[in-house]
């Protein structure tokens, strides 16, 4: 039951790094800044520009 | 393990004449994937890349909270497959199914244990080990200039071939049917709605925003069906090939030079979420349905008479399957985000080595999902109205006396069950990987399934679709960028990406450069599939060439010639594969593979008298015949260029004329724990 727990714990977290949930929480703590508006508008700004630099995958 | 990947796949090699079970193969496919990664992948990781998990990874070094930052090895596999996971691995296998299920599925497993993974992995290595240099930056710095401008180059000319080929694949599945226009015309309000509701409403909650975008998608399936049964609205959404191809040009112009956060971002959240469901999804229903293949391991088109693409099994089946085997463009990804997240050098075997085995692993289901059909359907709904007949009774008169019977009333009640006016000549394989996995899908509801087929065929065309956008709408976009920065060297204004002028002319020559392939295609009486997605297999396979010598270079410079024939095996492999592909496509003297000899029959119908309307027609597939000739001839010799850059290369350090000299970084040794890692 643990490991099921433990799994579906790991399966929400790769979900959140997927959304950028976890990555926006992460640069919040690194900078010591709270969530508003303006800081998800900056976090996306800077993540989309980069991300929509790169090549997908066929 | 091995003796039962060895039991499965023998098998599946020797009981011709009976029908095999998918989950044969899904065993063979596991238990080998296993053992190549236990033995093989371990191997590479230990002996010949020495990964050291007490040297500190970019991430530790450089990190800043965002882009480098070191990340659970299992969310960064999970975020490294979602990236690596596109339609190629889908849409191929599916297609080379025409030569039966067993050359596919060796190809499949043995390509992606000995070329495939070794390719994203070391590349991976290289790039971690580079501050995650991208796959143009470690070519210039490890083999020459010359060969890293012409990589850059190969790049964006292998980008066009691919929006186009895929956007076709979406025009095949699309055209003439109302439900499935609407469905996906659905997605485009849904994710501006989701761009919206992130920026102004609910700032960060992406998970629920997507939520909220997939019930909408859900509920615009059921819509469709609505609408496909209605007399005002169905006219509306029963679009012509063409009609659909003009309408994916212009959103491929918008979508690149919109704003990303409005269009782009939540479909790309939306599309990745519902990818990597619709793969778990099959997974299991696999599993539980355990459906029959239908197919035979060898067709009768081993001989290269195939009525979907024209070509022998060598080398055709292999640059088929690129994706699920060996991908080129796996070798950009792992060259991108993922060198600069990973925490200890050891992660990078489970991820770059193993993610690619997980997506050959989707390859597999793919295949299993297309040979679960009646061999007389699915050559029914992948071969074009110009090979087979566009009446339907004359299609499945020549698919029959083939071999594979099928009849018009069976196809009628198919296309019946899914929602469909017909099946006959939907080619480039989507709708009949959606066929598969309806049928699927709907084998785990009982003798109720068949009510449901289809929702699930709109269900796994929207999820086609949908992935397929989002590569068209970021390749356009990453294409310009690309076109801007090479620009940029000639007048530098065009280099600015936030230069409207710039923006509007470079996003304006990437569309108009893969919408006339996609015409091209549209118009083709073969079906376009035929040439079109042979050059994406070409293009795809010779990227991973360039990734190949990179990996070459490396090695030679690292241990000498003793462990070269790791990347150097694959390398000669994908060498001979592509340009006996590529000659073979310019200078066969069959018009069905030749471009050159295509050129030559249609020039002598012109000179026969054709006129009018089937003359224009002519002159048109003429020039087209004659640019496809050209971007091949191009392509070729762009790679040569690397090849020769890079054997000089080689020679030099082979003869010890000139001092091996890696260009990785400085060894620090780590003080990251691993905890949460």
């Amino acid at each position: 039951m643990r490991r099921l727990r433990r799994l579906g714990r790991l399966a929400w977290e790769v979900l959140r790094e997927l959304a950028d949930e976890r990555p926006y929480q992460r640069g919040l703590k690194a900078q010591g800044r709270r969530h508003s508006a303006e800081e998800w508008r900056r976090f996306t700004e800077r993540r989309y520009e980069a991300r929509f630099k790169q090549p997908k995958c066929c | 393990m091995a003796m039962a990947a060895a039991f499965c796949l023998g098998g599946l090699a020797l009981r011709h004449g009976e029908r095999v079970n998918g989950v044969w193969l899904i065993v063979a496919a596991a238990c080998a994937f296993s053992t190549g990664y236990r033995f093989y992948g371990k191997f590479v990781a230990a002996r010949v890349l020495t990964l050291d998990d007490g040297r500190a990874t970019p991430a530790e070094r450089l990190r800043n909270g965002q882009d480098f930052e070191p990340t659970n090895k299992w969310i960064l596999f999970g975020h490294h497959f979602a990236a690596i996971a596109g339609p190629g691995p889908l849409v191929g296998p599916v297609l080379a199914a025409q030569f039966g299920y067993l050359p596919g599925a060796l190809w499949i497993i043995i390509g992606a244990v000995l070329g495939g993974a070794v390719q994203d992995f070391i590349i991976l290595f290289a790039s971690m080990r580079r501050d995650g240099k991208s796959l143009g930056q470690m070519v210039r710095e490890e083999i020459g200039k010359a060969a890293g401008f012409t990589a850059l180059i190969t790049v964006l000319i292998i980008m066009v071939i691919m929006l186009a080929v895929m956007a076709l694949v979406v025009v095949n599945a699309l055209k003439g049917s109302p439900w499935g226009a609407f469905t996906i015309a659905a997605t485009m309000p849904i994710a501006v709605f989701m761009g919206l509701y992130l920026r102004y409403w609910r700032p960060g909650k992406v998970l629920e925003c997507s939520a909220i975008g997939f019930g909408m998608l859900l509920a615009a399936i059921f819509g469709g069906r609505a609408v496909a049964d209605s007399a005002v609205l169905a006219p509306w959404f029963t679009l012509s090939a063409l009609a659909l191809a003009a309408a994916l040009i212009v959103y491929g112009f918008l979508a690149s030079a919109l704003p990303v956060w409005l269009l782009l971002a939540p479909r790309g959240y939306l599309s990745t979420f519902v990818k990597l469901g619709v793969i778990l999804m099959l997974a299991a229903g696999i599993l539980f349905v355990r459906p029959q293949l239908q197919l035979a391991a060898f067709t009768r088109f081993v001989d290269g008479s195939g009525p979907i693409f024209a070509g022998r099994i060598f080398p055709f089946c292999f640059i088929t399957i690129a994706c699920g085997a060996v991908s080129g463009f796996h070798s950009l990804i792992a060259s991108g985000t993922t060198p600069k997240m990973i925490a200890h050098e050891g992660h990078a075997l489970p991820i770059g080595y193993g993610a690619m085995l997980a997506e050959s692993f989707v390859a597999i289901m793919a295949l299993i999902a297309a040979c679960t059909l009646q061999p007389g359907v699915y050559f029914a709904v992948n071969s074009p109205a110009g090979v087979v007949g566009a009446a339907p009774a004359a299609a499945a008169a020549t698919i029959s006396s083939w071999g594979f019977p099928v009849t018009e009333a069976q196809m009628a009640e198919l296309a019946r069950d899914a929602g469909e006016r017909t099946l006959f000549a939907r080619t480039g394989g989507a709708p009949s990987l959606a066929l598969g996995m309806a049928r699927i899908f709907a084998g785990g509801f009982g003798s109720a399934g068949r009510a449901l087929i289809g929702f699930w065929y709109h269900f796994a065309i929207m999820f086609e679709a949908l992935f397929i956008l989002t590569l068209i709408d970021t390749g356009t976009r990453v294409g310009r960028f690309m076109l801007q920065d090479f620009l940029g060297h000639m007048w530098r204004p065009l280099g600015r990406t936030s230069w409207m002028p710039g923006v509007v002319a470079a996003s304006a020559a990437i569309v108009a450069a893969w919408g006339y392939l996609l015409i091209q295609g549209v118009r083709d009486p073969l079906g376009g599939i035929n040439s079109l997605w042979p050059l994406f297999g070409i293009a795809n396979q010779l990227l991973a060439a360039i990734a190949l010598c990179l990996a070459t270079t490396i090695l030679l410079k690292t241990h000498g010639a003793r462990y070269l024939w790791i990347s150097a095996v694959p390398l000669a492999w994908l060498v001979t594969v592509t340009f006996t592909a590529a000659l073979q496509k310019i200078f066969s003297p069959s018009p069905a593979l030749g471009f050159l000899a295509q050129a030559s029959q249609l020039e002598a119908s012109l000179r026969a008298g054709a006129a009018g309307e089937k003359a224009a027609t002519a002159r048109t597939l003429l020039f087209n015949a004659r640019l496809d000739a050209a971007v091949c001839g191009v392509l070729l010799l762009l790679v040569t260029v690397i090849l020769a850059d890079s054997l000089r290369v080689w020679i030099e350090i082979l003869r010890g004329a000139e001092e091996p000299r890696l260009s990785e970084t400085p060894f620090v040794p780590t003080q990251l724990g691993t905890e949460g890692l």
